[in-house]
């Protein structure tokens, strides 16, 4: 074959693969989660679900007409990686990111993703910082960290807790969460005894574990992710700690029980509602395990119906350019998703409260608040 | 909680934190006391010896159970493994800079620390990786003071290790040729000394020592992590040096002088347990102003 004939081949070749494509067009989705680092379960997770949600609208025939395909951005959990992340996804042109799930990480890219008029769909992050410094495009479909906290303050006094120690990591979530549980408690009438920050990736934490064995609260609220918080689990019960621990949504995951082991017995956690709990989900769950193998983590449901809802967008703007699909974001109402109705308030934060409370009975979640 | 008691459960958690700080410190001072090298992987290689533990204990555990008979085979065979890799990454890494200025030398030590943390990064995928031992909670209590086996039998195995080296450095031909190397490395060599077989001795003693501490600190606190050995090397070169780096009693020393230091510095009323690594790094300015041979180092005298 002479090279004339060999480049006419190629050229035949390259059309046959990029016919269909140019044939439909294809809308593309940034997926802006960690892959990578500690809290690469959740992230992949979240990965997965977005998955799921693109096979089933292409398979029920895209949007407009046309296919939806996904482009991840690694954030790491790490805010400089975020912004790197979210700036291969800017300019690889996606007409939408969903995904965001430690809060540090995705308060940089609020700006990024604002300055090139993206529509963002905050599937788990939720820290109440993140509000402000929204430019508008940005919609999260979690229940806020304040929510959180009226819930957390709530639960534990009603087991009859007057006094409570709370540790968080120092970061945007974390921080958050334990600021806005402290003035709910002290709002509540009750005392916070202890208030201690923890470095992250420490192993040792037996100056947190002494300082509250001293100040001696009925309970203790970890605000933190989960690694950590097994850890700190583990170190209190180990020093004879009887009393109330609890934990925040970023605490939700089976490893807890792997790392603190029979020490989390009795744990209750705040969290968004996973897919188990959720009477909806029943078909999603073996959707997924048949796709992964395994059964979906917490922000899985979550980070589903935020790719659908940009789905749902798109179509009721009847376009994918921005601004239409941020208004249509904006009237969001009226469908019934996994996680149940989404309408968002004038800060385009979800307009109910969504967090349940689980308790750890032989190392695995059971509703604690039913 | 009454102050006394307080104060003996931090003593406690200072002897533990302490037993670790020190195991590190003395793979980092023998070394230093052989080559004038601070070799920034070693706490890298007490990652790895909790990795390797981990490895060995998850295939052995259907055998002999995830107990302690379980986890110190598990830890000999980490120790074993992880101090092949000290000679290993000695031979490739370390042996051809030995001529090279020292800053050569130190350089390709942080590198030789990014390519151990990153390799576990990949393998792992930079997730935690949970411990698991069947291990319990109980243990006695002395009068405030609750003890757990656990803590015991750690405390009680890192003070093995240290009387055990402490014995082959004073007692033994080769820790008596180690002793020489320190002093003058040229004049061993014209006596006849296998200089290089010395050091390779030096760095396996020490990256299984490290690896002992990975195996003990996986096992107690119940999970592994890539960057694991990156805070704990930084603490054990501040206890190296708060010891006087070089000397073997001085890092034993020196560690359980920071261990007790963090422990009871973030008890002091006003300063918060999210000081504690500023404490230890205060200290170490402090020790490097006021004293800079540390507390059992001598100025170009006898090193180990």
């Amino acid at each position: 074959m002479n090279r004339f004939g060999r480049l006419a081949v190629m050229a035949a070749m390259a059309c046959a693969i990029a016919g269909p494509a140019f044939a439909q067009g294809t809308i593309k989705i940034g997926v802006e989660v960690p892959t990578t680092g500690a809290e690469a379960t959740y992230g992949r997770d979240m990965a997965n679900a977005v998955v799921l949600a693109q096979d089933e609208i292409n398979k029920a025939g895209g949007v407009l007409g046309k296919k939806l395909t996904m482009v991840i951005g690694d954030d790491a959990c790490d805010p400089q990686q975020a912004v790197n992340a979210a700036s291969k996804l800017v300019s690889q042109h996606v007409l939408a990111v969903v995904g965001g799930y430690c809060s540090g990480a995705t308060l940089p890219t609020l700006k990024i993703y604002g300055d090139a008029h993206v529509p963002f769909v905050i599937t788990a992050s939720n820290s109440t910082k993140l509000i402000p410094a929204n430019p508008g495009n940005a919609f999260m479909i979690n229940s806020t960290g304040d929510q959180q906290a009226t819930k957390a303050v709530a639960f534990l006094a009603g087991k009859g807790a007057k006094t409570l120690a709370i540790v968080n990591e120092g970061d945007a979530y974390s921080q958050d969460l334990a600021n806005l549980t402290r003035a709910d408690w002290t709002k509540a009438g009750h005392k916070v005894v202890a208030y201690e920050t923890a470095s992250s990736g420490q192993q040792d934490y037996s100056a947190i574990v002494t300082a509250i064995r001293a100040a001696k609260p009925d309970a203790v609220f970890w605000t933190a992710y989960y690694a950590d918080g097994a850890l700190l689990i583990r170190q209190l019960r180990q020093a004879g700690y009887r009393g109330i621990i609890a934990v925040g949504d970023g605490s939700n995951s089976t490893k807890l029980f792997a790392i603190a082991g029979a020490a989390a017995e009795g744990v209750f956690c705040f969290t968004n509602p996973t897919a188990q709990f959720l009477p909806a989900a029943k078909a999603f769950i073996k959707a997924y395990k048949a796709r992964f193998g395994s059964n979906p983590g917490p922000y899985a449901p979550l980070t589903y119906d935020g790719m659908k809802l940009v789905a749902w967008a798109m179509t009721k703007a009847g376009s994918t350019a921005s601004a239409k699909v941020i208004a249509a974001l904006k009237t969001a109402d009226g469908v019934q998703w996994l996680t149940g109705p989404i309408r968002f308030t004038k800060h385009n934060t979800l307009a109910r409260s969504n967090f349940i409370v689980l308790e750890d009975r032989n190392n695995a979640w059971v509703r604690a608040d039913k | 909680m009454s102050l006394t008691s307080i104060l003996l459960h931090q003593a406690l958690n200072g002897l533990v934190l302490g037993s670790f700080y020190a195991l590190v410190a003395l793979g980092y001072t023998m070394i230093f006391g052989v080559i004038k090298l601070l070799n920034f992987a070693h706490g890298d290689l007490y990652m790895a010896g909790g990795f390797v533990a981990l490895l060995v204990l998850s295939a052995i555990s259907g055998i002999v159970g995830a107990g302690w008979p379980g986890i110190f085979l598990a830890m000999l065979l980490a120790m074993i493994a992880v101090g092949c890799l000290g000679v290993v990454i000695e031979r490739i890494a370390y042996h051809p800079m030995l001529g090279a200025p020292r800053l050569s030398i130190l350089i390709t030590a942080l590198a030789v620390s990014l390519v151990l943390e990153n390799t576990v990064l990949a393998l792992t995928n930079g997730q935690y990786a949970a411990f698991q031992t069947s291990l319990g909670f109980g243990g006695v209590a002395i009068g405030g003071l609750f003890i757990t086996y656990s803590e015991m039998v750690l405390v009680g195995m890192a003070a093995l290790l240290m009387v055990t080296l402490e014995l082959f450095v004073t007692r033994t031909q080769y820790g008596r040729a180690m002793r020489a190397v320190a002093v003058d490395t040229d004049m061993c060599a014209l006596l006849g000394i296998n200089v290089p077989t010395v050091i390779g001795v030096t760095f396996f003693i020490g990256s299984a020592l490290a690896a002992a501490a990975g195996t003990m600190a996986g096992a107690y606190y119940g999970s592994l992590w890539y960057f694991m050995g990156f805070l704990i090397g930084l603490k054990a070169f501040t206890a190296a040096v708060i010891g006087g780096i070089g000397s073997i009693p001085g890092a034993m020393l020196g560690g359980l002088v920071l261990g007790m230091l963090e422990s009871f510095g973030t008890q002091i009323p006003g300063i918060g347990s999210q000081w504690k690594d500023v404490f230890s790094f205060v200290v170490l300015i402090l020790v490097l102003v006021f004293k800079p041979t540390g507390l059992l180092g001598r100025s170009e005298q006898e090193r180990m």
